[in-house]
């Protein structure tokens, strides 16, 4: 075949490139070397072998039984050689191809006209193709006419052989069936032999028995051989082997039956086989209580309602797996269906339910709950409203409690600072300025009496009236002495403006220090505790604003060059020359001595709102718009130490 | 810095397996794997986080320890389940070839397994066993009954009616039968046998058909385990009581239906003379056999001796007070007052020999309608003699004419029906008492008395003996609202008691005493020191009893609502406090009482409803 395949190739490329011809000569020549071998194979096989290869090799086998087809198909060749000219190769080649499809069991029907030659390829490839494949020329075959559906009506009313015809895929088109044809189908049809000289019935040709055809001679003349009548000398020692094996008892002519009755004996007397210890044993089903019971107390049967519930909740939904039921007497007691069920699903629960260890609860719920102090152990703590003053206008900002207690300062959006005594009530003072409060905060010091009052870029220093004389003779020299104090090295920033004190007492702040212009309204100042430190946060500036201020010496610096994120608040350590600066999420603390950060807190708090140190100054505990509280321990971790969750906290 | 932990290869996901991975590696069918774990005891576990587990997949599926799967593959009954599929495949083939011969010596050759080193593997010593044997008795007592089918065969039911006769047999012997109880699903027994409490189920009398839910198949790998276990615990309790295993079967008796009494108790020395006797004598005669078993023997009797006859002494004494003491319902233990001198080992052993021995002093004739096998065993269990008629089985030791019967258990309403002097005379000796009367006494520990479980009488409800859990409702406990009447009696006394006091004092110093009333009744509350210091100053006041009484408890429910009140506040603050956790845990377990308590108020509710309507009819 691979030969044929060859040949074909080389025809087609004589067709293309025609001035090859050397090459096609020599193939031919070759394709003739190719038979020569052929018929030595045929010759060859003369030997025996044949019987080895029953199936057909279409290149080199059945040679002979090839000849008389060819004779077929040169007769063949001849009919095409009326219609088309073939070239001799060409004529060669055909012959190879029908005696290929000769050998291959194919009927052949060289029809009158163009074959389409396709071969067995789904023809819906060509469904939308002009042509419906090619003939052996390679020349397309066009698709023959095929009317409307009305058209196929009117052929099969008007053609009585209509009826049997069959459609050809490869011609795409009816065609009628030949007699011969019709016949096999008529045979398949009636479950017979489909080739029509076949003849079941044939008398039986007697060749080699009946009266007559006796043989009298043997075929063979040879004398007996003698392994006929002697034993196997090797067959003798194999039995000769199993002999002894069963004389030595290794093997055992019929085992006894395995089927003994199995004994039961002491198998506790002996030490467990491992030390594992056994796994654990399956829980006990509950025992029964009263309502199990055939005659238990009336009260347990079921009413009417819990019946109708019981009958329709799911089996496994159910609280008992039973009714309770109660008979008059035990002769009466009827068996129990479930038996058998509850049995089975006793063991589905042994060998299907994974076991968990429970710890049992035997405690008062009672004991979780957590022993706090009663409120009116924790008594006094502020209850009722004592006193209530109102701002004369606007709202509120700040207020701050003077060191003595005796004195509160409020300032409002107005730009009004009023001082409050606090036992009664009553305004003594009020402060007008220009624009809103951001905060006020009294400095805590005894011996001096003033306070820091922080609005838009400014924060002013005012002394409240009605103090003692020796107290406002100190706060003034403190707050304007009569040498200012030399200025730093490096010109700051900040200016410290203050009113003359011959000027004093009047209205107006007798300090004032102007922080950098657009650094936004002070929210928050923060005194050191001894009193000389002051630091601001300004907020709603374009610029950072933390400041620190010295009163003493008339000195401003800002700590941080650039902080990350917004300052809300800044405190100072009560004991250590420590700084706590919290932004939005994070509170750092920073050695201001030392200059540089010391550890960032994380209270995991969305937006901080309040903060406040322990006067121990190792615990902080910081308060969130987001309704947590966190306590630190400083000495623990950078983490809080306990969160409590209140309401929105303002304040701390 | 380490090797890089791979996914997969330590924790959860190497320490479980699926079950479709554990059959894969154990290279077994589903149904063989499912017999394994059954017969190994191996069960699911269930992972911390399933999704660690089964690499990440949360679909529902059930995990094994993976080193129970690898226990499980060296298990040799595995390897016999692989031989048996071998053996399966060459039966078939074989029976379709039609060689029969083969298929015959191959049938003999079958693969069997024994379950004996699962047996040790899974309980190293007895009374693991002991303590696990509750399902077995339940499911052998279960298939002792069933009827035998294809799928049953008749071999199976057959020893597991022999292993129930032995068990039963046993604790009939040992006194160990304790409690039991008649339920509507059937009669529970709970025996002590070797400290350990065994509480097992028997189905009444009746066929059972299995259902077609059920797979029996599981129940039968199953019963084959249990009846190993069975079969080796019994041998182990016979021989520690010196008797010989099997018991021999009387096959003529059994065909008679003797039951239970089929099997013969034989002590172990005695196996020779194969004596047939009862189960007591047996015991009795079997150490007679040898002389240092005689000597042993008499050394018993010395020891036991005095003990003996004190029993006997109560057990007259019970005889003699029987009659006075008839109209007492609870029964006093009479052991320290029969016993003069009682000696340590004496007060060891009496509690045990009158609970076990409730029957000792009776003889029993079971009416034909009484379960035989239930009843023989209780009250054989508890020492007493038992006779039944030839309708329940052969092997009755007496017949119902004997003089010796003292009970007769019977079931059905009484009827008129003339009598002979003589039949009367029998009548009259026998006390006819329902089957009830037999379990409730020997939950008792007593004999209780035979009137109110008398032939056609309402019998009183039958109450579990193994209790309820602690807090439920109490069906033998009296409500406060049936106490009214004792208690308004009882502070009538006081109430005259503390007149007789009050009239000793002097009423002149009424209006000062008033006063110190007012004072001591807003001091009221609950401790008693107070209340009684306000009702001194009520008597000085000369202020009537009921109205003090009055006043001290408006006084005492105004204190009382202020203060729950408050608490209750405090207690709402104190919850604010909790951890999720703990008010999770807080609240199923306030949820559990909950229900508890309403439980328990609904069954008081309707019993109260109950009473009310019988007392109004």
């Amino acid at each position: 075949m691979a030969n044929i395949d060859a040949k074909k190739t080389s025809v087609k490329r004589k067709h293309s490139e025609k001035e090859d011809a050397a090459p096609v000569a020599l193939e031919l020549s070759g394709l003739e070397m190719l038979t020569d071998e052929e018929d030595e194979d045929y010759n060859d096989s003369d030997d025996g072998e044949v019987d080895e290869f029953p199936e057909i090799d279409p290149s080199s086998d059945s040679e002979g039984d090839g000849l008389s087809e060819e004779e077929d198909g040169e007769e063949d060749d001849e009919e095409e050689s009326d219609e088309e000219g073939y070239s001799s190769a060409e004529s060669e080649i055909n012959k190879r191809y029908v005696y290929f499809m000769s050998v291959f069991g194919i009927a052949l029907r060289w029809p009158a006209k163009a074959t389409n030659r396709v071969g067995d390829i789904p023809m819906h490839w060509y469904d939308d193709m002009p042509h419906i494949g090619y003939d052996i020329n390679g020349k397309r075959v066009l698709r023959p006419a095929t009317g409307d559906e009305l058209d196929k009506f009117l052929a099969t009313v008007d053609d009585p052989d209509s009826w049997t015809t069959a459609f050809d895929k490869t011609s795409q088109q009816d065609k009628n069936l030949t007699a011969e044809e019709l016949d096999i189908i008529q045979r398949l049809h009636a479950g017979e032999n489909p080739d029509a000289n076949y003849d079941p019935y044939e008398p039986m040709v007697e060749w080699f028995t009946g009266k007559g055809k006796e043989e009298i001679m043997p075929l063979s003349a040879a004398p007996e051989p003698k392994r006929r009548w002697v034993r196997s000398k090797w067959e003798k020692q194999k039995i000769m082997k199993i002999v002894r094996a069963i004389r030595q008892g290794r093997i055992v002519p019929s085992k006894p039956k395995t089927t003994s009755k199995f004994e039961f004996y002491s198998i506790w007397s002996s030490e467990p086989s491992s030390s594992a210890p056994p796994s654990l044993p399956a829980p006990k089903p509950p025992l029964p209580n009263n309502a199990e019971s055939y005659n238990p107390p009336e009260e347990y049967l079921l009413t009417e309602e819990e019946k109708k519930e019981w009958e329709e909740k799911d089996p496994e939904d159910r609280e008992r797996d039973f009714m309770p039921q109660k008979y008059s007497s035990l002769r009466l007691v009827p068996a129990y269906d479930q038996f058998i069920k509850q049995r089975f699903n006793r063991q589905l629960d042994l060998y299907l339910a994974p076991r968990i260890q429970r710890k049992k609860l035997n405690m008062d719920p009672n004991s979780l709950i957590p022993k706090l102090p009663s409120p009116n152990s924790l008594k006094p703590f502020p209850y009722y409203k004592s006193l209530r003053v109102q701002h004369p206008k606007g709202r509120a900002r700040c207020v701050s409690i003077s060191p003595d207690g005796a004195w509160a300062a409020s300032g409002d959006e107005e730009g009004v600072v009023s001082l409050w005594e606090v036992n009664v009530g009553c305004e003594v003072k009020r402060w007008k300025f220009d624009g809103k409060i951001g905060s006020v905060e009294w400095c805590p010091r005894q011996d001096v009496s003033y306070l820091a009052v922080g609005l838009e870029e400014t924060i002013h220093f005012l002394i409240p009236p009605n103090v003692d004389n020796t107290v406002f003779a100190q706060t003034q020299s403190l707050l304007a002495p009569a040498t200012l104090p030399a200025a730093g090295p490096t010109p700051s920033q900040v200016k410290w403006t203050s009113t003359s004190a011959s000027s004093w007492p009047n209205d107006n702040p007798i300090l004032s220090l102007g922080l950098p212009p657009s650094s936004g309204t002070p929210t928050q100042l923060q005194w050191h505790r001894k009193g000389d430190y002051v630091a601001s946060v300004s907020t709603g500036g374009a610029q950072n604003g933390v400041w620190i201020h010295q009163v003493s010496k008339r000195h401003s610096q800002a700590p941080f060059k650039k902080i990350k994120g917004a300052v809300q608040l800044v405190l100072f350590h009560p004991t250590q020359p420590h700084f706590f600066v919290a932004t939005q999420q994070y509170v750092r603390l920073y050695n201001l001595a030392e200059q540089k950060l010391i550890k960032t807190l994380m209270p995991g708090i969305r937006w901080i709102s309040s903060m406040d140190v322990h006067p121990s100054g190792d615990h902080l505990i910081v308060g969130g718009y987001d309704r947590k509280l966190c306590w630190f321990d400083l000495e623990l971790s950078e983490k809080p130490y306990k969160v409590l969750k209140y309401g929105i906290l303002f304040s701390v | 810095m380490g090797r890089l932990k791979q996914k997969g290869k330590a924790g959860a996901a190497k320490n479980f397996m699926t079950r479709s991975a554990a059959v894969k590696k154990l290279q077994c069918s589903l149904a063989d794997f499912r017999r394994l774990c059954i017969l190994k005891g191996i069960f699911p576990r269930e992972p911390r986080n399933r999704k660690k587990a089964n690499k990440g997949s949360s679909a529902p599926t059930s995990f094994y320890y993976t080193k129970d799967i690898v226990y499980l593959a060296h298990e040799p009954v595995l390897k016999r389940l692989r031989e048996h599929k071998a053996f399966a495949k060459k039966l078939s083939r074989a029976l379709g070839r039609g060689e029969w011969s083969a298929a015959k010596s191959l049938e003999e050759q079958k693969p069997v397994y024994r379950l004996d080193h699962i047996i040790k593997e899974r309980y190293p010593t007895f009374i693991d066993a002991l303590r696990d044997i509750d399902d077995a008795l339940c499911m052998i007592f279960l298939f002792s009954t069933l009827p035998s089918t294809a799928r049953l065969p008749r071999e199976i039911v057959e020893n597991c009616f022999r292993l129930a006769a032995e068990w039963q047999l046993y604790v009939m012997h040992s006194h160990s039968l304790r409690k039991a109880f008649l339920s509507i699903k059937g009669v529970y027994y709970q025996a002590e046998v070797m400290d350990q409490t065994i509480t097992w189920l028997i189905p009444y009398q009746f066929t059972q058909s299995v259902p077609p839910d059920v797979d029996l198949r599981v129940m039968l790998t199953f019963l084959e385990l249990y009846q190993t276990l069975l079969g080796f615990v019994n041998f182990k309790l016979y021989t520690d009581a010196s008797l010989v295993y099997p018991p021999p079967l009387d096959t003529k008796k059994d065909d008679m239906a003797a039951g239970v009494g089929a099997f013969s108790l034989q002590a172990a020395q005695a196996q020779a003379k194969k004596s047939t006797e009862k189960v007591k004598s047996v015991s009795i005669d079997g150490k007679t056999v040898t002389g240092k078993d005689v000597r042993q023997t008499i050394k018993n009797i010395s020891a036991s001796g005095p003990q003996q006859e004190e029993d006997a002494e109560m057990l007259e004494s019970e005889d003699k007070t029987s009659e006075e003491e008839e109209t007492f319902v609870p029964q006093a233990s009479h052991s320290q007052v029969a016993s003069d001198l009682p000696t340590l080992q004496s007060l060891n052993s009496l509690p045990v020999s009158t609970s076990s021995n409730v029957f000792a002093p009776y003889t029993f004739w079971l009416s034909r309608e009484v379960p035989r096998p239930i009843f023989e065993f209780i009250i054989r269990s508890f020492g007493g003699r038992v006779g039944w008629p030839q309708s329940s089985g052969s092997g009755s030791p007496f017949n119902e004419s004997d003089e010796s019967i003292t009970h007769v258990i019977i079931d059905r309403p009484p009827v008129h029906k003339d009598e002979t002097p003589a039949q009367r005379e029998l009548r009259l000796q026998r006390k006819y008492v329902q089957p009830q009367w037999v379990v409730d006494s020997i939950n008792a520990g007593k004999s209780l008395l035979e009137d109110t479980y008398a032939q056609g009488k309402p019998l009183p409800p039958h109450l579990s003996p193994f209790g309820e859990s602690a807090g439920a409702y109490d069906p033998t406990s009296h409500p406060e609202g049936d106490d009214d009447v004792d208690m308004s009696d009882v502070e009538q006394g006081e109430e005259d008691e503390v007149e007789d006091d009050g009239e000793e004092g002097s009423d002149e110093e009424a209006d000062t005493k008033k006063d110190t009333l007012e004072a001591a009744l807003a001091s009221v509350s609950e401790d008693p020191a107070s209340l009684r210091a306000a009702e001194l100053a009520a008597e000085a006041a000369g202020m009537d009893y009921g109205a003090f009484e009055a006043k001290v408890k408006s006084a005492k429910k105004g204190a009382s609502k202020l203060s729950k009140a408050s608490e209750e506040v405090e207690q709402e603050m104190n919850k604010m406090m909790m951890s999720n956790k703990q008010r999770k845990l807080y609240e199923k377990m306030k949820y559990s009482q909950q229900k508890k308590t309403a439980e328990k108020e609904k069954l008081e509710s309707r019993r109260r409803a109950i009473k009310k309507a019988k007392a109004d009819n």
